[in-house]
C-alpha cells in the first residue's frame, strides 16, 4: 500500500496539480481547493483518477464564487405510511435497477431484505432516464469492471425479461461506418480505411464480448435501414444487442422481492448510518431507524453522500448529464435497428449514443454527455437540443424531425476512475459500495448483482436458499397489446377494462388501478405513468391528466387537491375558489 | 352491430352534423363520445361570445352545447357516451370500446370524423428547462378550473395570446391568482381584439408581443420562467433575458386536429390544414367518411363549426341515398398568393345548385385587400377586406351563379391589394 | 382639467386606437375612429362600461362539482371581482337547469345570476 501511495504522490507533484491541495492515503487522492470553473474540477478529479495506482478520489475541490443550491428535505406525505421494520439482515439504500436487481436475487434466500427508496417510486434516478440499450459491452474500454460485468450480463436478459413478463426486444446495432468516420484524415485514405480495415477492428471488439457481429455491406444497409444516409460506407451489425424498458423492468425487479419477501419503502430517505467499533450498526431513515449488520449503498448520484455517512467514503460522484430527444410513435418503422455512427476521434467518456428506439416504439436520438456541478440539474439546454439534432440529424437526414414529443435528462452517477466502484468497505465492515454505476450500468445489472451476492457472502453474510422462492413475476394486462378476442374477455373479466383513459396509448381505467394496487404501488401520476405508459402519448397527458388525478384520488382515498406529479410536486394550490377564500382571509379585496 | 351513419365526436361539430343528417332523413345514427356528457369543448368554454351568427345572441360555451343537446332529445339519434373509437377502416368498420358494452365492432354505412383538436404541448414547441409539475396547456387548465373544481396554480406565466390563452389570463384572475403577464412570440396578438380588451386590459394584465419563453425551472414544480425578446426571425435575443418568478406556466401554442383515426383509415390529409382533404360536401378521399370541424382545420368561432358541420350531415345523408356523383375530374382549389389554407380543397359536384361556402386563412397581416376567385385566370368573385390577419378566418359564399362562371379544373384563391 | 382615456375598439376587426378626452365627466372630443359605432363604444365605455359575469359556482350532489353561470345582463365593469367572490360562498343544488336563478339581484345591481347548463344529480 505505502508504495502505491509513494507512486501516487509522485504523480501529484505535477504542474496541473499545483493550484490545488492533494493527498494520498491507501490508493484514495483526496482533492481539495478552489478552481474557476466545474470544467477544471473535472479535469483534474479525472487526471487524478486515470492513474492507474489509484483506486478512487475524493473531489472536494469547489467553484470560486458559486452558491451551492439549497436541496429540500423531504419529509413523509401523510397518505403514504409503510411500516418500518425495527430490524433486516440487509438494507439496500436505493430504488433504482441496481438495487432493485439486489433484492431480488437476495430474495433467493432466508433473509430479511429492507430496499429504502427517497423517492415516490423506484427507478426515479437514472434509470429511468436512459435510453433502454441492452449493450454487449464492445464500446467499453478493455479492462475495465464496467466491460467485463457488461459482457456477462447481456446475454441473461432473454432468461429475465420472461420470468419477469417484460417486454425485450433484441432488435441489433448497426455500427455505421460514413464518410465522415475520419473526418480528419484525407477522403481518400480515409475511407479506405473506413471500409476495410476498421469494420474488422469492429468485429474483433464485438467478438470479445461473446456476440456474433457481421459486416453489412452498403446493399444490405440499404435494405435493412432503407432511410440511413447516402454518406454511408459500410456497418458492422452487433445482434446481441436489445432494448428493455428500464423502468418496467425495475419496477418488476421490486414487485419479484417483494412477492418473495422484501420490503420495498418508498418516500423513505436515509439520514444517517449507525456504526460502532466499524462494524455498521443500523440505518436511521426519516421514519425512524432499522437495525442491521449489512447495508447495501446502491444510492446513484448520492452514493458519495451515503458512504461518508458509514464513514466509508472511498471516491466522489460527479454527475454527468444526459438528455434524450423522444419522436412520435407514428415514426416507428422508419429506423428498424439501433443505429450508432462510428466517429472518430471519439469522447473518452461516452459511448456517443445514436438513433435508437424504445422498446414501445418511440424513435430517440441522444443521449448527450455535459459535466455538470448540481446533482439535481435535469434540465434539457436550448445547446443540448440543437446538439442533438445537429449529431444526429446525419445518419437519417430526412427524418421528421419536428415530431418530437418530449425530452427529458438523467445525470449519470460517475465516479472519477470512470468505472463501477463495487467493494465491501475495508474500513466499515458490513457496508459494501455499488456506486459509480453509469452506462452500461443497466445492461450488467445482473452481474453486478451476483457480484455484490458473492461480496455479502464472503462478508459474512449467511445464505441460507429459500424453497419456495418464486423467479416468475406476471405483469398485469396491457389493453393496447391485446387481440379483439382477448380485449373482449379481458373486458367481460373486469369491465373497468373497457374505460379507455389515455386516449393516446389507449391506457384503460382497469390498468391503472392494477398499478395503483400493485405490490408495489402507484402512488403519484407519474408512477401510474411508468407503468401504464397514461401520459405518454403524443399530447404528454393533456387529456388524460384530468381523469388519471382523478382516479389516483379515489383509488387511494385522498383528496383530489393532495395528488402530486412526482413526489412533492403538486399539481394543484387547492380546490377552485380555494385563493379567493384566502383573499378574504387576509383580508384584501 | 349496424348503423347508418356514425358521427364520432359529440362534440359542436358532431352534434350539428347528426342532427343535420337525421334531418335530412337519416334516422340511424349514431354519435360515439368518449367523454361523460356530450358538448366536447363546449362545457368548459363558460364564456360568451358564442353563437352570436347561429342564434344571434352571445351565449356561454354551455349553452350553446345545450341548444343543440336540446334538439338532439328531440330526435332518435343514438349516442354512446364514456367510449372510445379505436380503430376504424377505410371499410368504414369501426372498433369502440366501453365498459358497458365492451369491445363493439360496427359496421357503418357512412361515418362523419368530428373528433376537434387537441393542443400543441411544451416539448412540441421545444421550450428548454426541468420538467415540474405545473406546466399546463391552457385547455387542459380550463379543464380543471371549470370542471374538476381544481386551482392548478397561484402566479402564472402564459404563453400564448390566441384566444384559449387570452381566456384563461381572465378565468385564473377571477379565481384569485396572478398573472404576471401573457407572451407572444409573433408581433401581433393571436386571438381577437375583445379578448385582449376584455381579458388582459380590463384586468391590467401585460402582454409582451415578440416574446417568448427560454427556460422553465423548478426541481419538483415549477419555480420561475425565463422570458426574452426575439427578433424578426423570432430568435430569442439573449441580452433581453429576464427570469419570473411564478408557479405555473400556461402553454396556449395552437391547436392540431386530431387525426390519428383518419390516418388509420387512410384518408388523404392535407399538410396545410392538418386536416383531411374535403370537398364542398365535407367528404374526405374517402368516398362515405365526412369530417368536420376543428378535425379539418382549427376554427375561430363555434357558428362556423356548426354551420360547416350540418353541411357535412346532408353530405351524408344524399351519400346514403346514393345521391352524390362524383365529377369526371374534381376541380382543385389552388393556394395564391398570402393564403395558408383553404378548406373545401377540391370540389367534385357535378352540377351546382347550391352555394359552396370556402374557409380561409392568410399567412400574413395586410390591410386594404381583395380576396380574389379565379378559374382560368380569369376573376370571378371578389370580396374586399379592410384588414386580413392569420388569426380571423374568413369565408366566401360562393353562389351556383358564380360557381357556374368556373372553367376547367383548377380554382385559384389569393389576396391581392 | 382635460384627461384622455384610450379604448381599443372592439367593434370590427380594425381595432381602432381611440382617445376620448373629457374635463369633469363631460365628453370634449373622441378621435382616432374610422367610423360611428366606434364613437360610441368609446362614449358608452367610458360612461358605463359592462360586461358579462362569468364564472363557476360550487354545487352539491350533482354529475360535476362546478356550474358555470353567467349573469342575465352585463353588470358595470368595477362590480366584477366583488360579484365574483361573493358567488364563491355559496352552494347550488342539483338538479338545475339552463337558465335557473342561482343568485338573485347580485350586489344589488337588480341583474340575476342563472345557470348556464342543465346539471343532473349524481346517481
Amino acid at each position: 500500500m505505502k508504495d502505491n501511495d509513494q507512486k501516487i504522490a509522485e504523480k501529484l507533484k505535477k504542474k496541473k496539480f499545483s493550484k490545488i491541495k492533494t493527498s494520498v492515503k491507501n490508493g484514495i487522492v483526496y482533492l481539495d481547493g478552489e478552481v474557476n470553473s466545474w470544467d477544471e474540477v473535472i479535469e483534474l478529479g479525472h487526471a487524478a483518477g486515470e492513474m492507474k495506482e489509484v483506486k478512487g478520489v475524493i473531489n472536494n475541490i469547489i467553484v470560486k464564487d458559486v452558491k451551492e443550491k439549497k436541496r429540500e428535505k423531504n419529509l413523509p406525505k401523510d397518505t403514504y405510511n409503510p411500516h418500518l421494520p425495527e430490524r433486516a439482515d440487509v438494507v439496500i439504500i436505493g430504488g433504482g435497477v441496481i438495487g432493485c436487481f439486489i433484492a431480488r436475487e437476495l430474495s433467493r434466500y432466508n433473509l430479511e431484505i429492507v430496499l429504502l427508496e427517497k423517492e415516490s417510486d423506484v427507478a426515479c434516478g437514472a434509470t429511468k432516464a436512459n435510453s433502454g440499450q441492452i449493450h454487449t459491452g464492445v464500446g467499453e474500454e478493455s479492462g475495465t469492471l464496467k466491460k467485463k460485468l457488461c459482457a456477462e450480463a447481456w446475454p441473461m436478459y432473454d432468461k429475465i425479461t420472461e420470468e419477469l413478463d417484460v417486454p425485450f426486444k433484441r432488435n441489433g446495432l448497426l455500427v455505421v461506418i460514413t464518410k465522415d468516420t475520419l473526418p480528419k484524415i484525407p477522403s481518400f485514405i480515409g475511407n479506405f480505411i473506413s471500409k476495410y480495415i476498421i469494420p474488422y477492428i469492429v468485429m474483433r471488439k464485438g467478438k470479445d464480448v461473446g456476440d456474433k457481429p457481421r459486416i453489412i455491406k452498403r446493399d444490405e444497409l440499404l435494405r435493412m435501414e432503407p432511410n440511413i444516409t447516402d454518406r454511408a460506407l459500410v456497418a458492422v451489425f452487433m445482434p446481441g444487442y436489445g432494448i428493455i424498458c428500464p423502468y418496467k423492468l425495475t419496477i418488476a425487479l421490486a414487485e419479484n422481492a417483494i412477492q418473495n419477501g422484501t420490503k420495498v419503502l418508498l418516500e423513505t430517505e436515509v439520514r444517517d448510518i449507525l456504526v460502532e467499533d466499524k462494524k455498521v450498526r443500523g440505518v436511521m431513515t426519516n421514519r425512524g431507524t432499522i437495525e442491521t449488520q449489512f447495508v447495501i449503498n446502491a444510492a446513484g448520484i448520492f452514493a458519495d453522500e451515503i458512504a461518508e455517512m458509514a464513514g466509508a467514503k472511498e471516491f466522489t460522484i460527479h454527475p454527468r448529464k444526459g438528455s434524450i430527444l423522444l419522436f412520435d410513435k407514428e415514426e416507428e418503422g422508419y429506423v428498424n435497428h439501433q443505429v450508432s455512427e462510428l466517429r472518430f476521434p471519439q469522447d473518452p467518456y461516452t459511448k456517443g449514443g445514436g438513433v435508437l428506439m424504445t422498446v414501445d416504439g418511440n424513435i430517440n436520438w441522444g443521449p448527450t454527455a455535459i459535466e455538470v456541478p448540481d446533482k439535481e440539474d435535469k434540465s434539457v439546454t436550448h445547446e443540448e437540443i440543437e446538439g442533438i439534432f445537429e449529431k444526429y440529424g446525419f445518419i437519417f437526414p430526412n427524418f421528421p424531425k419536428n415530431s418530437v414529443i418530449t425530452y427529458f435528462a438523467g445525470l449519470r452517477a460517475a465516479t472519477y476512475k470512470e468505472d463501477f466502484f463495487i467493494k465491501a468497505s475495508k474500513n466499515i465492515r458490513g457496508f459494501v459500495n455499488v456506486a459509480g454505476i453509469q452506462s452500461p450500468g443497466l445492461t450488467a445489472a445482473p452481474a453486478i448483482a451476483e457480484m455484490v451476492l458473492k461480496i455479502l457472502k464472503d462478508a459474512g453474510l449467511k445464505m441460507e436458499e429459500k424453497e419456495n422462492f418464486n423467479p416468475v413475476r406476471k405483469a398485469s394486462p396491457v389493453f393496447d397489446k391485446l387481440s379483439v378476442e382477448e380485449k373482449k374477455k379481458l373486458i367481460e373479466k373486469n369491465p373497468l377494462y373497457g374505460n379507455v383513459i389515455c386516449r393516446c396509448e389507449h391506457v384503460t381505467e382497469g390498468e391503472i388501478i392494477d398499478a395503483i394496487h400493485s405490490p408495489l404501488p402507484a402512488l403519484t401520476i407519474d408512477a401510474i405513468k411508468r407503468r401504464t405508459r397514461a401520459g405518454m402519448g403524443r399530447c404528454q397527458g393533456g387529456f388524460c391528466g384530468p381523469r388519471v388525478a382523478a382516479i389516483l384520488a379515489r383509488e387511494l382515498g385522498i383528496p383530489l387537491e393532495k395528488i402530486t406529479k412526482d413526489r412533492n410536486s403538486n399539481m394543484f394550490v387547492g380546490r377552485t375558489k380555494s385563493l379567493l377564500m384566502e383573499e378574504d382571509k387576509c383580508g384584501q379585496t | 352491430m349496424r348503423a347508418d351513419i356514425v358521427v364520432i365526436g359529440g362534440g359542436p361539430a358532431g352534434l350539428a352534423s347528426a342532427v343535420s343528417a337525421y334531418k335530412e332523413g337519416i334516422k340511424d345514427v349514431l354519435i360515439i363520445e368518449r367523454d361523460m356528457e356530450l358538448g366536447g369543448i363546449l362545457p368548459q368554454c363558460i364564456h360568451d361570445g358564442f353563437g352570436n351568427f347561429i342564434f344571434g345572441e352571445m351565449l356561454t360555451g354551455p349553452e350553446y352545447a345545450q341548444r343543440y343537446i336540446n334538439e338532439l332529445k328531440k330526435t332518435e339519434i343514438k349516442i354512446k357516451l364514456n367510449t372510445m373509437v379505436l380503430e376504424i377502416d377505410s371499410n368504414k368498420r369501426i372498433i369502440a370500446v366501453n365498459s358497458k358494452d365492451g369491445l363493439l365492432e360496427i359496421e357503418a354505412k357512412a361515418i362523419i370524423l368530428a373528433m376537434g383538436c387537441r393542443e400543441r404541448t411544451r416539448a412540441q414547441i421545444l421550450i428548454p428547462g426541468e420538467r415540474p409539475s405545473g406546466i399546463y396547456t391552457a385547455g387542459t387548465a380550463q379543464r380543471y378550473i371549470n370542471i374538476e373544481g381544481m386551482m392548478p396554480g397561484k402566479k402564472i406565466v402564459i404563453l400564448g395570446s390566441g384566444d384559449v390563452g387570452l381566456i384563461m389570463a381572465r378565468r385564473f384572475t377571477l379565481e384569485g391568482a396572478e398573472v404576471e403577464g401573457v407572451y407572444e412570440i409573433m408581433p401581433n396578438p393571436g386571438g381577437l381584439t375583445r379578448n385582449v380588451v376584455q381579458c388582459l386590459e380590463d384586468y391590467d394584465i401585460p402582454l409582451y408581443l415578440s416574446h417568448t419563453i427560454t427556460n422553465i425551472e423548478g426541481r419538483r414544480r415549477v419555480e420561475g420562467v425565463t422570458v426574452a425578446k426575439v427578433d424578426s426571425k423570432m430568435k430569442p435575443i439573449k441580452e433581453t433575458e429576464r427570469f419570473i418568478p411564478c408557479d405555473t406556466v400556461i402553454l396556449s401554442v395552437g391547436l392540431i386536429p386530431e387525426n390519428e383515426l383518419s390516418k388509420k383509415a387512410e384518408v388523404k390529409m392535407d399538410p396545410r390544414t392538418g386536416g383531411p382533404i374535403v370537398d364542398e360536401r365535407m367528404e374526405t378521399s374517402i368516398p362515405g367518411i365526412f369530417a368536420c370541424g376543428n378535425v379539418v382545420h382549427v376554427h375561430d368561432l363555434v357558428d362556423d363549426v356548426s354551420e360547416a358541420a350540418e353541411v357535412s350531415g346532408k353530405g351524408a345523408a344524399e351519400y346514403i341515398a346514393g345521391k352524390l356523383k362524383e365529377r369526371k375530374i374534381p376541380i382543385n382549389v389552388k393556394n395564391g398568393r398570402n393564403v395558408r389554407y383553404i378548406v373545401p380543397q377540391i370540389i367534385r359536384a357535378e352540377k351546382f345548385d347550391k352555394d359552396i361556402k370556402f374557409y380561409l386563412r392568410v399567412k400574413e397581416i395586410e390591410k386594404n385587400t381583395r380576396i380574389v376567385v379565379s378559374s382560368n385566370e380569369k376573376e370571378i368573385f371578389e370580396k374586399k377586406e379592410r384588414i386580413v390577419r392569420p388569426p380571423e378566418m374568413i369565408k366566401l359564399n360562393l353562389s351556383p351563379e358564380i360557381l357556374n362562371k368556373i372553367t376547367g379544373n383548377e380554382l385559384t384563391i389569393e389576396v391581392k391589394k | 382639467m382635460k384627461r384622455i382615456h384610450n379604448f381599443t375598439c372592439i367593434v370590427c376587426p380594425l381595432s381602432c386606437q381611440i382617445e376620448l378626452i373629457e374635463e369633469r365627466n363631460k365628453i370634449l372630443e373622441v378621435k382616432g375612429n374610422r367610423c360611428k359605432q366606434g364613437e360610441k363604444y368609446a362614449i358608452d365605455e367610458f360612461k358605463n362600461p359592462v360586461r358579462i359575469l362569468i364564472t363557476t359556482v360550487y354545487i352539491e350532489d350533482g354529475i360535476l362539482p362546478m356550474l358555470p353561470v353567467r349573469s342575465e345582463k352585463p353588470i358595470p365593469k368595477s362590480f366584477m371581482k366583488k360579484c365574483v367572490k361573493e358567488l364563491s360562498k355559496i352552494k347550488a343544488k342539483a338538479p338545475v337547469r339552463c337558465g335557473d336563478v342561482i343568485y338573485e339581484n347580485i350586489l344589488d345591481t337588480g341583474i340575476n345570476v342563472i345557470a348556464s347548463r342543465d346539471l343532473i344529480r349524481r346517481k
